[in-house]
């Protein structure tokens, strides 16, 4: 890499590098070469050297001769005519662009036995000849012979670190000026990243505090973003909730990079809210509401009353774009066939309300609470009872045994239940879900039918 | 010289510089879907003008059991159906998961964001009033990220004099952030509370004890409700009444 930017590794022990225009920087080809020898000298590695026109002479060249090998250009063949054919060997696998034609193991006894000793005679055999006796790999070892190249030459791209620092004169307390500072190192990522056609997939901010500690914060992007401002906002949000415990005198990003989303617009469908600004806002709901109070809702395999969990909400909805829309189910498709109703759905007490209810004739007659807002009545109709329980081979449910913060998240989906359900209108105008458990023997107000 | 006050509002109307002093909006055009968001329900989009003005506060109230937390699901259904996305602040935590999946609502398209509501605040009684104020910042953060076809506050149950407590301002803050938009936001309470911020309002209120509800043979099959615009700003203000029908689904 210190000598030229394209070089191509073969082998552990094998390196092609191209050495056109370091004339001016070093001088001519030997000197180069001998550059090159005292360099890997330096680092520890006995290396032997050749310059050549093309890449496979000069393969064959540091393969077959120690020390320093020069040819000018155009005296390959010559170079390499005294050279053992036994180094065909030594030339297996060089090229990813190998499609074996370069395997001689199983032809090369033959080859001897013809009494070829050199590749100068391997490449004086007539071509026709030699490809109908020993196949493609026949022409293969004569341009080798001749010092031709068989494929073109493929630099390595190294592996680019999107990474940036700084040292700061001043250490810096707070998130404010700490935005300038990543403001300062994003731009330039986000610019390398344009180039290359990356997104960041994560990204690690690295604070180097007062106190000689690293506060090292990590974050995983839900799509390749580049965006300066979203990239920053996140990363705020971030040390907003969890922020360093002392001032700041080192500053560094590192990105981790992946390709970039392909994204065709329309004209046609509805524009959505981009992954960038969905990342951010759900970044800001989740330090102001929690991370577990933000999401999608799903449903659960479970008859448990109320069962529910949350799951992130995406932030790439691009593949729905351009889909048909879904349609609803047919009976709430307009009123071609008669009025279709809504479905009546239920406002869950995630804590269910403790009620006293009194008994007639086995059924409810009046309902009352000691809760704000849930005063009861009379019971005007009812429906129920209906049964519903479960998992009984597993103990009480921990929602109802700690009480009303044990289910902030998911629902409690352990524990058993037993109980008996009313659907109930009260005489304050409005219809209830209740239940008594038939375990613990006391009622409660479930949830509100609206 | 001094204008005339009709002189003052014509010209105020003609260059739309403050949509609030005015009395009325130009009527919109019921099938243009980028200004109407269905409801998915016919006849109450015949009597809405095409269903709920996108870029306005609107409102549906009414009084427990009334049908107000079904037609915001209706309504949620009909805009993720259309492949939008859509919002949810549930305030006070009260959502059914199994309702809102028996209501053809897409999930994936849901951003619920769930309140914290303290059943018993005990001392603390600003608790619940925290929370509230919190539910209507996380409104203001899903209104300023923007796109999103439908956004939903639903303080159905919370007490009207936590709402009260809400600055005045806060309704014709959200106003403006909408304005202009292609945002349906919808508030969700028992009584009006955006005032003249608000676009259109609509009524929601069961016909009567007896037969409002519907029970047979050990089920509640649902309700007998009405549907009336108390107030719309983009079209002339007329009375007019939907009844609908809710319905339990099956296995719920």
């Amino acid at each position: 890499m210190e000598f030229s930017p394209r070089y191509q590794g073969h082998r552990d022990d094998l390196v092609s590098i191209d050495v056109r225009g370091l004339e001016r920087l070093l001088g001519t080809p030997r000197t180069i070469a001998q550059e090159l020898r005292r360099e890997a000298a330096d680092r520890g590695a006995r290396v032997h050297v050749a310059v050549a026109g093309t890449r496979m002479a000069a393969l064959v060249l540091a393969l077959a001769r120690p020390g320093v090998t020069v040819v000018d250009p155009g005296e390959e063949a010559a170079a390499l005519a005294t050279v053992h054919i036994d180094i065909l060997e030594k030339l297996d696998k060089i090229d990813e662009n190998d499609n074996g034609d370069t395997r001689a193991f199983a032809a090369l006894p033959i080859v001897k036995q013809w009494g070829i000793r050199t590749l100068g005679e391997l490449a004086a055999l007539p071509a026709p000849d030699l490809a109908a006796r020993l196949g493609r790999q026949g022409p293969a070892w004569q341009a080798i012979a001749r010092g031709e190249d068989l494929h073109p030459f493929v630099p390595d791209v190294p592996e680019e670190r999107f990474e940036s620092s700084l040292e700061l004169e001043w250490s810096i307390e707070g998130l404010e000026p700490l935005s300038f500072v990543l403001t300062r190192l994003l731009e330039p990522l986000a610019i390398r990243l344009e180039r290359r056609d990356r997104g960041a997939a994560a990204f690690h901010v690295s604070l180097r505090l007062v106190t000689k500690e690293v506060h090292v914060r990590r974050l995983e992007l839900p799509s390749p973003m580049r965006d300066v401002r979203t990239l920053r906002a996140l990363a705020l949000l971030d040390l907003e909730s969890h922020p360093p415990t002392a001032a700041i005198d080192r500053v560094t990003v590192v990105i981790d990079p992946t390709p970039g989303r392909v994204m065709q617009h329309t004209l046609f469908t509805r524009v959505l809210p981009t992954p960038e600004q969905l990342s951010t806002l759900l970044a800001r709901l989740g330090a102001l509401m929690g991370q577990d109070r933000i999401g999608a809702p799903a449903t659960v395999d479970s008859y448990r009353p109320g069962a529910f969990e949350m799951k992130p909400f995406a932030t790439d909805h691009d593949n729905h774009r351009g889909a048909a829309p879904r349609q609803l189910p047919r009976e709430y498709e307009g009123a071609t066939s008669g009025p279709r109703p809504l479905v009546s759905v239920l406002r869950r007490c995630r804590q269910p309300v403790p009620a006293r209810v009194a008994i007639e004739g086995g059924r409810p007659v009046r309902i009352t609470t000691d809760r704000p807002g849930f005063a009861g009545g009379s019971v005007v109709s009812h429906a129920g009872p209906w049964r519903t329980s479960g998992h009984w081979w597993e103990g009480k449910s921990r929602a109802r045994v700690n009480g009303p913060g044990a289910s902030s998240g998911m629902r409690s989906c352990r524990g058993n239940w037993n109980r008996d359900e009313w659907d109930v209108a009260l005489t304050d105008g409005a219809v209830y879900r209740i239940f008594r458990d038939c375990d613990a023997g006391g009622w409660f107000i479930d949830g509100i039918v609206d | 010289m001094s204008l005339a006050p009709a002189h003052l509002e014509s010209l105020l109307r003609t260059r739309q510089l403050d949509r609030t002093l005015t009395t009325a909006l130009p009527p919109l055009n019921p099938h243009d879907e980028y200004a109407i968001g269905s409801t998915g329900v016919t006849a109450l989009d015949a009597k809405l003008g095409g269903g709920f003005p996108r870029g306005q506060l609107s409102e549906i109230v009414g009084s427990r059991s009334s049908g107000r937390a079904s037609l915001l699901l209706r309504l949620l259904a009909a805009a993720t159906a259309r492949g939008e996305l859509v919002a949810l602040v549930d305030a006070l935590d009260m959502l059914d998961v199994e309702s809102v999946a028996a209501a053809g609502l897409d999930l994936d398209r849901l951003l619920w964001i769930r309140g914290h509501v303290a059943s018993h605040p005990g001392l603390c009684r600003d608790m619940n009033q925290r929370a509230m104020e919190q539910a209507v910042r996380a409104l203001t953060l899903v209104l300023s990220a923007g796109n999103f076809g439908l956004v939903a506050f639903d303080v159905g149950e919370a007490p009207a004099d936590a709402l009260r407590r809400l600055p005045f301002t806060t309704w014709l803050r959200l106003q403006r952030m909408v304005e202009g938009r292609q945002t349906i936001c919808i508030l969700v309470g028992s009584e009006p509370m955006a005032r003249s911020a608000a676009g259109l309002t609509v009524s929601l209120g069961v016909r009567s004890l007896d037969s409002g509800f519907r029970f047979r043979d050990r089920l509640f099959e649902g309700a007998n409700v009405e549907v009336r615009v108390i107030r719309a700003r983009s079209r002339l203000h007329e009375e007019a009444a939907v009844r609908l029908t809710t319905a339990v689904p099956e296995g719920v």
